[in-house]
């Protein structure tokens, strides 16, 4: 019963957890990045077709992260050279993007919604032998699936090159000065849209995970706001790579106990507010630590 | 002078219409790509929104709720607040003023009517208040805290909508019907065009006096230009913030009551699809201009209405005025080149 809970927990947070590092990256770098749910739907479809067509799963999740970087290209072009407002550039893509993933699924495919292909490969999960039988470590280790690991390994190596790289230090620069970063030689538009680029690849893989990792098919709802709810997670996460992580586990936990809650009587609505809710709770409170802080400089 | 004004109306309608033109070209993309003749699906859409006067009437009852969504966002804009929540306020006024049109039974439409328009409106202007006082008091950046409310929200009535509120006997969440006194009355028989539309021109247009003409309405795109002088010559800007933040939620609020009331007599779960968002992209490529947002309100719900109506005559996929509504939304913020700072309002 715990077993099943954790794992499903780790299976929920894995696409929550990819978009969120993508869009702390992309943060950090001077970018609030609203599109993720779109390049997150973009990447779902894309590995469903490119898994049916080649066999392959490599392909399928190397067309999902192409997908995901492609949108996250554009979009950032939009920004960062025609100085246009990345909020209303982001919630603009979602829009266009809902709207043309379901007209070519009809279009293409003739089908409402939903696409099923032949042949779709998934993710397996990697069995750890001797892990396995371990009580709870079990279901934390074994069984997940390459792109859970790819998730969680992700987290030390972003802090890694964040906080003690050079290319970190630039990034960091162009987000948060990018007068002074050019000063100094940098471009920093540059590396604004090579950090959304990442995002787009990350949200991308995540949308990848929804589709060939969990359910095997694409359906227009697969993302289900996932993408808004990893931009909760990377405020929360404030900037600080293990602390989004942190989030992202936490809201991935509130969908797996809301699956399980299910014909419980604890209706699933509810509990899907509570990510959004936490981040406004978790940035009133970071506002007034802000206050108190201020109020004690004299 | 007058030149000088007549250039700046003239390159205001240009910045206006190129992002509009644009977004045409990129559907006309999709749709050449997909083995459409874009002249021709464009010429069924104009012909499908504006040809007749039933068509028309279709047209102007799809652009109520946009009129609407698209003045509260503005409000908030043309003020230097960044509220994305109005789709939130949307989704709550609808359900209470179709809670109140079924609960009060026996009332008279004189009463009824209004009494579940202002609950609309009080819920959104309330859900709003939150985000207006943590954004004045701590700083907490408005375009977070409103975009997370519009997910509480949605999840909030469609919890509502399935449990406490669901029809008796109804598989599909949905409330019972409306009253039928609490009905807005139509404008004309056998439209769908109603009182709601009515209600959201004049409330346009006042914005546009009050815009223009009140101390308040100065005072508040004062603050949207330059804050840090407001408060300079003692302006009380937080105190204004949050007003404006309250006055987009009751305008959001209502424009949900209006739908329920006025168009769907009922609330069922996907009550918007996306009405709140489409505001925004209303109030960026009508600039906060009460005529702005008319004919951006009207082009949207041409679009709306074209686009329910094509995809029975032609095989082409509704879901195309999406892809156009998302394009003019991109480019209505993107400098392109000519004039000055479009989309200066953020």
């Amino acid at each position: 019963m715990l077993d099943t809970l954790i794992h499903s927990a780790l299976l929920m947070t894995t696409p929550i957890l990819l978009a969120a590092i993508g869009g702390m990256v992309n943060r950090v770098g001077g970018i609030v990045n609203i599109g993720l749910e779109s390049m997150m739907l973009s990447g779902a479809l894309v590995a469903v077709i490119a898994a049916s067509a080649s066999g392959s799963v490599l392909v399928a999740l190397a067309a999902a992260l192409l997908a995901g970087a492609v949108l996250g290209l554009l979009m950032s072009l939009v920004i960062t050279r025609l100085e246009a407002n990345e909020i209303v550039v982001g919630l603009g893509f979602s829009v266009a993007v809902a709207g043309l993933v379901r007209y070519l699924l009809k279009s293409l495919y003739g089908v409402s919604g939903t696409l099923d292909p032949q042949g779709v490969v998934m993710l397996r999960s990697i069995e750890i032998p001797f892990a396995a039988d371990l009580p709870m470590l079990g279901a934390i280790l074994s069984g997940q699936d390459p792109l859970t690991w790819f998730a969680w390994i992700m987290v030390p190596v972003t802090a890694f090159v964040l906080y003690r790289t050079r290319t970190g230090l630039r990034l960091r620069a162009s987000g948060a000065a990018p007068m002074t970063a050019h000063a100094l030689g940098l471009d920093p538009l540059g590396i604004r849209d090579a950090s959304t680029v990442f995002a787009g690849a990350m949200a991308g893989l995540a949308g990848a995970h929804l589709s060939i990792g969990v359910v095997g098919l694409f359906n227009e709802g697969i993302t289900g706001g996932r993408g808004f709810i990893a931009l909760a997670a990377f405020y929360f996460g404030r900037n600080a790579p293990w602390r989004t992580a942190l989030g992202a586990l936490l809201f991935g936990f509130f969908e797996a106990l809301q699956i399980r809650l299910q014909g419980h009587g604890v209706p699933a609505q509810l509990v899907q507010m509570l990510p959004y809710l936490i981040v406004i709770i978790v940035l009133t409170g970071l506002g007034l630590a802000d206050r108190r802080r201020s109020a004690a400089i004299p | 002078m007058t030149s000088a004004m007549a250039q700046m109306r003239a390159s205001s309608l240009a910045g206006a219409l190129i992002p509009v033109v644009l977004a045409l070209a990129i559907g006309a993309i999709v749709l050449a790509a997909t083995g459409h003749d874009p002249l021709s699906v464009y010429r069924l859409m104009a012909v499908e929104s504006f040809g007749g006067e039933k068509r028309l009437q279709a047209t102007l009852s799809a652009a109520t709720p946009l009129l609407l969504t698209g003045l509260a966002t503005a409000v908030a804009f043309r003020t230097g607040i960044f509220n994305v929540g109005v789709e939130g306020c949307f989704y709550l006024g609808g359900i209470v003023a179709a809670g109140l049109g079924f609960w009060l039974v026996g009332w008279p439409s004189t009463l009824i009517i209004p009494v579940a328009l202002l609950a609309a409106a009080l819920i959104g202007g309330l859900w709003l208040l939150l985000p207006g006082v943590l954004k004045v008091r701590l700083g907490v950046d408005e375009v977070v805290t409103t975009l997370m409310l519009n997910f509480v929200a949605i999840n909030l009535t469609s919890w509502l909508v399935n449990g406490p509120l669901l029809a008796r006997g109804s598989a599909n969440s949905a409330t019972p019907a409306i009253q039928k006194a609490a009905e807005l009355p139509r404008l004309l028989p056998l439209t769908t065009l109603n009182l709601g539309f009515a209600i959201s021109i004049l409330l346009v247009l006042l914005y546009g006096c009050w815009g223009r003409f009140t101390v308040a309405g100065f005072r508040s795109r004062l603050a949207g230009l330059n804050a840090r002088f407001c408060r300079a010559v003692g302006i009380d800007v937080s105190s204004l913030v949050i007003r404006i933040m309250v006055l987009s939620g009751l305008i959001g609020g209502l424009a949900g009551g209006i739908h329920a009331l006025g168009l769907v007599h009922r609330f069922v779960a996907g009550f918007s699809p996306g009405y709140g968002f489409a505001g925004i992209a209303i109030a960026l490529l009508g600039r906060n201009s009460a005529i702005g947002i008319i004919l951006a309100a009207i082009a949207f719900g041409a679009l709306a209405s074209a686009g329910a109506t094509i995809q029975l005559f032609s095989d082409v996929p509704i879901e195309i005025t999406q892809v156009l509504q998302g394009a003019v939304m991109i480019l209505a913020v993107a400098k392109l080149g000519f004039g000055r700072g479009r989309g200066t309002a953020l």
